[in-house]
């Protein structure tokens, strides 16, 4: 997807760096910071108003921050910058000239950059869209499912190093959602980096690799998919010496209590992840069979957002955990 | 710069508002002269006999001014409004805007795209009146040259003398003053493309535009504020129509002019200015 060179010479293809975006006194995004490194898939999760729009609108220089600042591929963001040729994005609702057919709608957003149309992956774009002879149709007369193809198509026009998507899936049918988990999974393949803000948690938890988690503005927990469902919940594990495992499993950090369950043990864990349990019973000459988070995704999601909601004024409530370790 | 001017163009020209508008713009000025034709001119009937309707009955070159005196005044000021006001609300109530803004295109570049669409859109419609005017006041009256009678002068105590313009005369007068009156929507464009950059909603735009213009021509009435009026955007719009009532050409065009490129730079700065700052919420 992208030339050697411009792989080796950058810096993170995404620095959220302190970004704070306010509305008046609202505040939108609240010193938020993390990277993306080349290859990942990160999902972006919150609730609604959890900023997670906001954060994209600036990274893409369509807001301008308050406060802190991004950068892709090392290069401050400004709006119009020119890294944002390096960059397909979805940000809400796919958008169009209704007016226009779909393919002049493609067109023209692409000469509106100054490039040349022979440049763009038009015959790919048009693949990923599937449209076949509708693409010549008026985009008036889509469904929302066509439009957000053609929006996913635009997003890859330019071969992208760097694909954000804001709920790329919003108004496609079961095939096409399984369609764009493919093609996600074939552009990170070729190297590409993907950004993606989901409310679908299953999705998020087949397609990334790392997550972010907000919650009012702020980080809530940042790391692989796996850690943050070993670090908010429990593990399952099964060893050849299940009562030499619990002494063991006792003294790591971050252990909160073990219970028998089957022919294993569920390990509840405050902080850590399941690699320093894996660790430490394999450091101990223990046979390691099967080692699982017990819960999916979304219940770890709720729970990080129960940890850290603000409670109503008057009413102690817990404090917003730390970055989750990967 | 010319593809990004190409593609608004081509989104702001290709719509079905653009046909309505055409077939206006051809349809009026050809009614105009047909009613003219066939009615003939009625004293009490809005021309006071020395009016250039009544002087276009002599010459079908004439007809083009007669037709735009009046076109301009308000129809070719809303479709302006709207061909203005529209370029970067419709962009947003669409949603499209953000996702040219995704691209590396300067927001500054981007407006001055937009507003040149805007300009082109509404010279093309101003030289389509004219032309249609033209063509149906040819057919229905000739290619005369034109004789000015003696008009009297204010206060009844003065009289100008009558003269006459030569065809070719009156056929050059004709293209300054749709020349002019296309340039005299220059502070129109920029007034709408700055309201335009302030909303994400095409009729508020719109609505602000025209409403300005409405209150200019309001104040330009009241001659009790004097110097103010010289600076409101429609106090020189018919400055070209003593070309051809008193044979002159006016010193007040060049003051349009200039008028007209002061709300050019004063809102085209600020649109620039607020477009650039604004975050893109649509």
């Amino acid at each position: 997807m992208c030339s050697k060179e411009t792989l080796m010479s950058d810096g993170p293809v995404v620095a959220i760096e302190g970004l704070t975006k306010r509305f008046g006194d609202v505040t939108a995004v609240d010193t938020l910071s993390f990277t993306v490194e080349r290859g990942q898939v990160y999902g972006l999760l919150g609730p609604n108003g959890a900023g997670k729009t906001t954060a994209l609108r600036v990274l893409t220089g369509l807001e301008h921050p308050t406060a802190g600042g991004t950068r892709l591929f090392g290069t401050p963001v400004t709006p119009g910058c020119r890294e944002l040729i390096r960059v397909g994005a979805m940000v809400e609702q796919a958008a169009f000239v209704p007016q226009l057919s779909g393919m002049t709608n493609l067109k023209l957003w692409w000469e509106a950059g100054g490039s040349r149309l022979r440049d763009a992956d038009l015959d790919g774009a048009l693949e990923v869209a599937g449209l076949g002879d509708a693409v010549h149709r008026k985009v008036k007369t889509y469904s929302q499912g066509m439009k957000q193809r053609l929006g996913f198509a635009r997003a890859l026009l330019s071969r992208p190093e760097l694909l954000i998507l804001d709920e790329p899936t919003n108004g496609l049918d079961p095939g096409e959602i399984r369609e764009i988990r493919g093609l996600i999974s074939r552009l990170t393949e070729h190297g590409a980096t993907v950004l993606l803000s989901s409310h679908h948690l299953s999705e998020v938890e087949q397609t990334c690799t790392h997550v972010v988690v907000m919650n009012e503005g702020r980080l809530v927990a940042d790391g692989t998919v796996s850690d943050l469902i070993g670090s908010a919940g429990s593990v399952y594990i099964e060893v050849d010496d299940r009562e030499r495992a619990q002494v063991i499993l006792r003294e790591v950090p971050g252990v909160s209590g073990i219970t028998t369950q089957g022919d294993g043990l569920v390990v509840d864990q405050t902080s850590g992840s399941r690699a320093d349990l894996a660790a430490a019973i394999i450091g101990a000459g223990l046979q390691l069979e099967t080692i699982m988070a017990t819960q999916r995704l979304e219940d770890a999601f709720l729970d990080l957002l129960d940890a850290t909601r603000t409670p109503p004024p008057g009413v102690s409530g817990a404090e917003p955990v730390g970055e989750v370790a990967s | 710069m010319i593809a990004l001017v190409r593609t608004e163009f081509v989104k702001a020209a290709f719509r079905t508002r653009t046909l309505v508008i055409a077939l206006m713009l051809v349809g009026l000025p050809t009614l105009i002269v047909v009613a003219i034709k066939t009615r003939g001119n009625r004293p009490g009937r809005g021309d006071n006999g020395e009016g250039l309707f009544r002087l276009a009955q002599q010459s079908g070159l004439l007809v083009p001014a007669a037709v735009l005196s009046i076109m301009s005044a308000f129809l070719l000021v809303v479709i302006a409004g709207l061909l203005a006001a529209d370029s970067v609300a419709g962009d947003a109530a669409w949603g499209n805007l953000r996702y040219v803004l995704m691209r590396p295109v300067g927001r500054t570049r981007l407006l001055i795209a937009k507003a040149a669409v805007a300009a082109i859109l509404i010279w093309a419609c101003v030289f389509v009146v004219a032309v249609t005017a033209l063509v149906a006041g040819l057919i229905a009256f000739g290619s005369h040259p034109l004789i000015v009678p003696a008009l009297p002068g204010t206060g009844g105590s003065a009289t100008a003398a009558g003269f006459q313009l030569a065809a070719s005369t009156v056929l050059t007068r004709v293209a300054i003053a749709t020349v002019y009156v296309a340039f005299g929507f220059t502070a129109l464009i920029a007034l709408g493309t700055f309201f335009s950059t302030l909303t994400d909603t095409p009729t508020g735009a719109i609505g602000a535009t025209v409403g300005v213009y409405i209150v200019s021509e309001i104040l330009d009435g009241i001659t009790q504020l004097e110097n103010l009026r010289y600076g409101l955007p429609t106090h020189y719009l018919d400055a070209w129509q003593p070309m051809f009532t008193q044979n002159v050409y006016p010193h007040d065009m060049i003051a349009g002019i200039v008028v007209q490129l002061a709300y050019l730079a004063v809102f085209g700065t600020a649109a620039a200015l607020w477009f650039r700052r604004k975050d893109i919420r649509s």
